[in-house]
């Protein structure tokens, strides 16, 4: 039997617009193995964001239950929460990942030091991951002195080297273009493959989409379909 | 975190120097009047006790406020001996009485104080303030300094003869012809008028109170002066009474204590306004950095270690506002120290006694101290709201905002 990483089951999440309800999640069931490379995809208002901010443990469901990496998350405090987070998940979001004041390798080893690694030991694990994604010899560069796709790459490094059960990225191809999105998500498979890290990515980007090996569709806060590709 | 918050102020380079100015400057503003204010008091309380009063007085019991020649220190070599093991070299023995002055026009009362001159001058500085004529030379003579306005009441000029009239230790009457030596111009109306100096050992002689003195003054460093007034009242009986210059005079340390509290005040006005300053930064560079603290959220990074980081900043911004405002502050002050500011022509002639008319800045440590750890206590008070919001930021909404 395979290892289970996600457990929801009939997950919901209102939000108050106006006068009006949202329902951004209406009764979200969904198993992820270890080791799953899935891909949320939807329209746009279908709750893809909303669900992932629930497996990352940065927002909680007005009912349901949810179990990632054999832990209760609806029952954890915010601290709990947030040390959950850096033990367990890695996040990639759309755009400015980084911390602007801080250097490549930094930003990979700022996970690190949260995670109370000494200097020389996070320093030396970062550029190895910084390496890993292709971007050896950039370690010094700020931010805004690389362009958006090397960006993408250092938060994957920054995912990868606090070692996750689960890496989470929100529409990461979304302001890239087409040659360096697909180039992410090549990386990503590749890091899946090797690492064993399993990978939820919230995109509608054709590209992405097509990279599935577990494809979940989304539309109106409900699942409509899951296919193993 | 620490490398952190620095790179974060750095980053703001032009905002955080501005605050940082800010700062300095409202602190080196602060260290340059306290300079002022207490070199002014200083110097006055340092006049005051140099001229004429002393540092502390030893009398018999109720002598100061109701002197009567017979009421004289009950045992003078028991005082030299505790002033001694109090490790003060010099004390100034002295005698006053009541007495009526009789000059070429008319007579005028007065108080009656015999001094040593030698051994007066290692204790207070009261010859330096003659201006016509000499001070005291001979413990023996025949003479006697007067105030420019007593001797003008009595028409009298250096060189000119004075009777003294008193009574002696017997209640019987005492005269002496005495010559007029010198005149005091202080500009202290309680010298300037009211008051006769003559040498101690005429004036014992002249009362019959040979070897008896009215009052024991001393001159201390502002430093010790508590420690030997309380070692002196420990080894003295209630025979004695010892007197520190402002239970003589409350008027003066009450008027510097009551500015002192109004500088306190214009100090708060300062820092709240610091606190202000530092506040607006700090929360400016919060709010502009939500959506990274969502993500810094969103890696592990724990509310309280976001609050840590904004705290940091603000003291950070604080501190390095204090060491430049300490710096260029007490360069202030100790070049006026030298320079000295001159005031002569905004004096009249009351505060000159009390002040010189170059006023030579000084700062006393603990209103440095408090000064400064205000100062640092308005950083962090600046730090209390912005980080505040920042630990109640919630990382989905963080890091939707852009
Ligand atoms: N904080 C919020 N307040 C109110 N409504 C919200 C909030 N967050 C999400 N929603 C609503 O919930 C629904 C789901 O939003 P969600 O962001 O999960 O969609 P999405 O699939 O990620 O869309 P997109 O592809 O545009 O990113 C939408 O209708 C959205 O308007
Ligand atoms: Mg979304």
């Amino acid at each position: 039997m395979a290892d289970i990483l996600i457990q929801a089951a009939a997950l919901h999440k209102s939000y108050a617009s106006g006068d009006a309800v949202v329902k951004a999640l209406d009764g979200v069931d969904l198993v992820v193995e270890r080791g799953a490379f899935v891909v949320l995809s939807g329209r746009s208002g279908s709750g893809k964001t909303t669900l992932l901010n629930m497996f990352g443990a940065l927002d909680r469901p007005d009912c349901g239950t949810l179990t990632l990496a054999g832990q209760d998350l609806l029952a954890m405090s915010a601290a709990e929460r947030a040390r959950f987070r850096l033990r367990h998940l890695g996040f990639v979001f759309q755009a400015y990942n980084l911390i602007r004041v801080l250097n490549a390798r930094e930003n990979v080893a700022y996970v690190l030091q949260l995670q109370g690694m000494d200097k020389k030991q996070r320093f030396a694990s970062a550029d190895r991951w910084l390496a890993a994604v292709g971007l050896a010899g950039f370690e010094q560069r700020r931010p805004d002195q690389m362009s958006g796709g090397q960006q993408q790459r250092v938060a994957v490094a920054r995912a990868l080297a606090a070692a996750p059960d689960l890496i989470l990225a929100d529409e990461p191809t979304a302001n890239l273009d087409s040659h360096n999105g697909e180039s992410l998500i090549a990386l990503m498979e590749r890091l899946n493959r090797e690492e064993g890290t399993t990978f939820v990515i919230a995109s509608h980007d054709p590209t992405v989409i097509a990279a599935a090996r577990t494809l979940v569709t989304m539309q109106d806060g409900r699942i409509e379909a899951v296919n193993h590709l | 975190m620490f490398a952190l918050a620095w790179r974060n102020i750095v980053r703001n380079a032009r905002r955080s120097l501005i605050t940082v100015s800010a700062v300095a400057l409202g602190l080196i503003s602060l260290i340059f009047l306290w300079g002022f204010n207490d070199g002014v008091h200083n110097t006055m309380m340092r006049n005051l006790q140099q001229v004429i009063v002393g540092s502390i007085q030893i009398h018999a019991d109720g002598f100061f406020h109701h002197p009567k020649l017979v009421h004289t220190v009950p045992d003078v070599n028991r005082v030299a001996g505790l002033l001694k093991s109090a490790g003060v070299a010099h004390y100034s023995g002295r005698l006053r009485t009541f007495a009526l002055a009789a000059g070429e026009d008319s007579s005028e009362g007065l108080i009656l104080l015999g001094i040593d001159p030698l051994v007066e001058r290692q204790v207070t500085r009261m010859d330096s303030k003659v201006d016509q004529g000499r001070f005291l030379r001979d413990n023996q003579e025949a003479a006697c300094v007067l105030g420019r306005t007593t001797a003008r009441n009595l028409g009298v000029v250096p060189g000119d003869e004075v009777v003294l009239l008193s009574e002696d230790r017997y209640g019987s009457l005492a005269a002496e012809r005495v010559r007029l030596v010198g005149v005091i111009n202080s500009g202290e109306m309680g010298i300037d008028r009211g008051l006769a100096i003559v040498p101690l050992g005429f004036m014992q002689q002249m009362t019959g109170m040979q070897g008896r003195y009215s009052e024991i003054v001393v001159q201390l460093q502002p430093a010790r002066l508590e420690a030997v007034a309380s070692q002196l009242k420990q080894g003295l009986d209630q025979s004695y009474e010892v007197l520190r210059w402002y239970d003589m005079y409350p008027m003066m340390k009450q008027w510097v204590e009551l500015e002192n509290a109004f500088y306190y005040i214009f100090l708060s006005i300062v820092l709240l306004i610091v606190a202000a300053g530092i506040m607006n930064t700090v929360l400016m560079s919060m709010l502009e950095r939500i959506h990274e603290f969502g993500v810094m959220m969103a890696l592990g990074c724990g509310r309280m270690q976001l609050a840590g980081m904004v705290v940091i900043e603000s003291v950070l911004l604080g501190v390095a506002g204090i060491a430049i405002g300490v710096m260029v502050g007490m360069l202030l002050v100790h070049y006026f120290h030298g320079v000295g500011i001159d005031l002569s022509d905004q004096m009249d002639s009351i505060t000159r006694f009390y002040l010189n008319p170059v006023v030579r800045t000084e700062i006393d440590t603990d209103h440095l101290l408090n000064t400064v750890l205000a100062v640092l206590m308005a950083a962090l008070l600046a730090a209390v709201w912005p980080a505040i919001r920042a630990s109640r930021l919630e990382p989905v909404e963080a890091i939707r905002h852009v």
